[in-house]
């Protein structure tokens, strides 16, 4: 029943970034921002299962997904929405885990098909990951085997109605709960998975540190790191030898 | 990590890198990896990377009934699943000693060659896509829709219809339907001279695509190649015509042929391909009104059938290329083993790493598309 609780069917209240306090400049600058974020979605080129082939007709002229505001990036750094379009195996997890922490917040993610939500018709196999919900925040989720283009489009419109009321902001769950989504990759990868994205730091960055944004598993990953050499060390000046070998190139 | 921790490893100054080149790339065909070496812009070597869409398909098809398995085999191959669930109905009606009504026989034919052209289309727009040519891929997807838009109709899926199930097919044809079928066939007719206009004489394309990725007919049967990428190395192969199956010995077809083997003649072999697969739709829906019967053999109970012990090894030509199942039962209700020899293993694997290899980095892509591997089915 766990993982039903964790599927966000409506997505968490956003609180008023400016505290409540009622500054009108503010409010009046943050509905434009999520107006104009509503209405140019980046979606990431990343096709991950057969889902995605319902996307060439919905991004093309029958369904034209373009009159939305929506078009296809190639890079993750300028990417809105993350499209998990169906199953994902193991292998293909880590590249979307990777791709997911390289895209900048705000981000959203969608899953399309039913594999995304519980595993779909491949409930039994070995490969895949089941509930992707487990690995990141998923912000909306458009069932189906295969979802038609018109149920994308629509999955997709009710995605920028929710940015625009702030509704859609599960992009913060990630920073804040950095140690739960840890710990499930860590269950699959591994205990000494690690991604090259300093998470930690950025949820500092964008103020979204909190208390369970580091514990047991995130220990795991200090630990598991190269221990940091100092800056004349890696640069070749200090002739001082500090006791840590340079292990190579981890990735 | 934190990216400070990367230890930087000194390497001597050389001009080769090594690229990933994909998954998430736009020169890539679906999920799939190559990673390439490259000297300047030219590809040293390449190596395929597959397994990102490894479902583990043999194992779970040994878990569930054979008349689950239906559900499940189309997923092999997205772009093209028609030619999955027929091949898999004709090797457990082989094993069971079932006779499927010629009725039922000969919509399969319809189904496969629609399949067929909807996969063509894919691969025309796809393939010109890599040559910075981007209105074919909307043509081609748009087109592609009417089909999708025909099987709906049939089996309320636009993409895994899972309409083929052994003994025959799920349901009779809607009335009207041949009409309608017939209508689709006039309009994908009349819309060949403009893509020959858009396309295939087209100076640009024509260009990018000849000598790209050529293969002799010799490297092509030594690594396995079949289907429309062996056909364009001048040998005239066909499943449908050198092993028939279904009712194509009473069909009346050709087997175009290209000499070049290169990314160019590949697609000129598809494109006669369509032309061909009109003509067969043409046959079967003047055909279809007048066969009757039963579109369905009956079958035992399918929740507690058991299909008598054996092996078989049924062929069919998708619009990739030879698709064959073998499949063993030792006389239980589920398989025992089911192997499914997909033509876009070689094509993805070893075709695409030879012909990559010498290759220039741009060119990498419209090999990959000219081949029309399907990444899904690499992986299964
Ligand atoms: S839900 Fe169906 S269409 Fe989607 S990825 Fe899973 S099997 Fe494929």
């Amino acid at each position: 029943m766990s993982t039903l609780q964790s599927i966000p069917v409506v997505a968490t209240k956003a609180e008023k970034p400016s505290g409540g306090t009622g500054n009108l400049l503010a409010n009046v600058f943050d509905e434009l921002t999520a107006f104009c974020r509503s209405r140019s979605l980046f979606m990431l080129h990343y096709c991950t299962g057969c889902g995605a082939i319902e996307l060439p007709p919905a991004m093309t002229s029958r369904f034209d997904m373009e009159r939305l505001g929506i078009q296809p990036m190639v890079t993750p750094r300028q990417a809105d929405i993350l499209l998990v379009t169906g199953y994902v195996s193991t292998k293909t997890l880590k590249r979307i885990i990777l791709t997911y922490e390289q895209m900048n917040s705000p981000k959203y993610v969608i899953g399309i098909c039913s594999c995304t939500v519980n595993g779909g018709m491949y409930w039994q196999s070995y490969a895949t990951a089941k509930v992707l919900a487990d690995y990141m925040p998923v912000d909306m989720y458009i069932a189906g085997c295969m979802p038609r283009p018109e149920a994308v489009i629509s999955g997709l419109r009710e995605l920028m109605a929710n940015i625009r009321a702030g509704r859609s902001d599960n992009w913060r769950d990630y920073y804040r709960r950095y140690d739960h989504y840890l710990g499930n990759q860590q269950r699959l990868f591994g205990e000494n998975w690690q991604t090259p994205t300093d998470v930690i730091g950025e949820a500092r960055h964008y103020g979204q540190f909190g208390p369970e944004t580091l514990g047991e598993h995130t220990a795991l990953l200090e630990r598991h790191q190269t221990p940091l050499l100092p800056f004349e060390m890696r640069l070749g000046l200090g002739g001082e030898k500090t006791g840590v070998e340079n292990k190579g190139d981890k990735r | 990590m934190r990216p400070e921790n990367y230890q930087s490893v000194s390497q001597p100054p050389s001009n080769e890198f090594e690229l990933f080149y994909g998954p998430n790339h736009p020169g890539i065909e679906g999920n799939y990896a190559l990673k390439v070496r490259v000297h300047g812009d030219e590809v040293t070597s390449a190596r395929a990377d597959g397994g990102y869409l490894h479902r583990g398909f043999e194992k779970l098809m040994e878990g569930r009934l054979w008349i689950q398995n239906i559900a499940l085999v189309p997923r092999i191959c997205v772009p093209d699943p028609v030619p999955m669930e027929v091949c898999y109905s004709l090797a457990v009606e082989e094993l069971g000693g079932i006779e499927v009504p010629l009725r039922a026989q000969w919509i399969r034919v319809m189904q496969l060659e629609l399949s067929r052209i909807a996969a063509h289309l894919f691969f025309f727009g796809g393939h010109a896509a890599t040559t910075g040519m981007y209105t074919p891929m909307f043509w081609g997807i748009t087109d592609r829709d009417l089909i999708l838009d025909l099987f709906e109709e049939l089996s309320g899926g636009r993409v895994y219809h899972i309409y083929n199930i052994p003994g025959g097919v799920r349901r009779d044809l809607p009335p009207g339907y041949l009409e309608r079928v017939s209508k689709t066939l006039d309009y994908l007719e009349s819309r060949l001279p403009d893509y020959d206009n858009l396309l295939f004489t087209n100076k640009v394309f024509v260009h990018r695509a000849t000598g790209i990725g050529a293969m002799t007919q010799e490297q092509a049967l030594e690594w396995g190649v079949t289907g429309p990428n062996l056909r364009a190395t001048g040998l005239a192969f066909d499943v449908r015509r050198d092993d028939p199956y279904l009712v194509y010995d009473q069909l009346d077809f050709d087997i175009p042929v290209e000499a070049a083997g290169d990314a160019w003649a590949r697609s000129l072999v598809r494109r006669s391909e369509l032309k061909e697969s009109l003509r067969i739709l043409r046959q079967v829906v003047a055909k279809l009104p007048h066969i009757g019967g039963a579109i369905r053999a009956p079958i035992p109970n399918p929740l507690a059938w058991n299909l008598p012990a054996g092996d078989v090894y049924t062929r069919v030509e998708s619009s990739k290329g030879e698709l064959a199942y073998y499949v063993v039962s030792n006389g239980g209700d589920k398989p025992y083993r089911v192997h499914v020899r997909g033509p876009s293993a070689m094509h993805a694997v070893q075709v695409l790493e030879h012909l990559a290899t010498g290759a220039r980095i741009e060119d990498v892509a419209q090999i990959m598309f000219s081949l029309d591997a399907c990444p899904p089915e690499v992986d299964r």
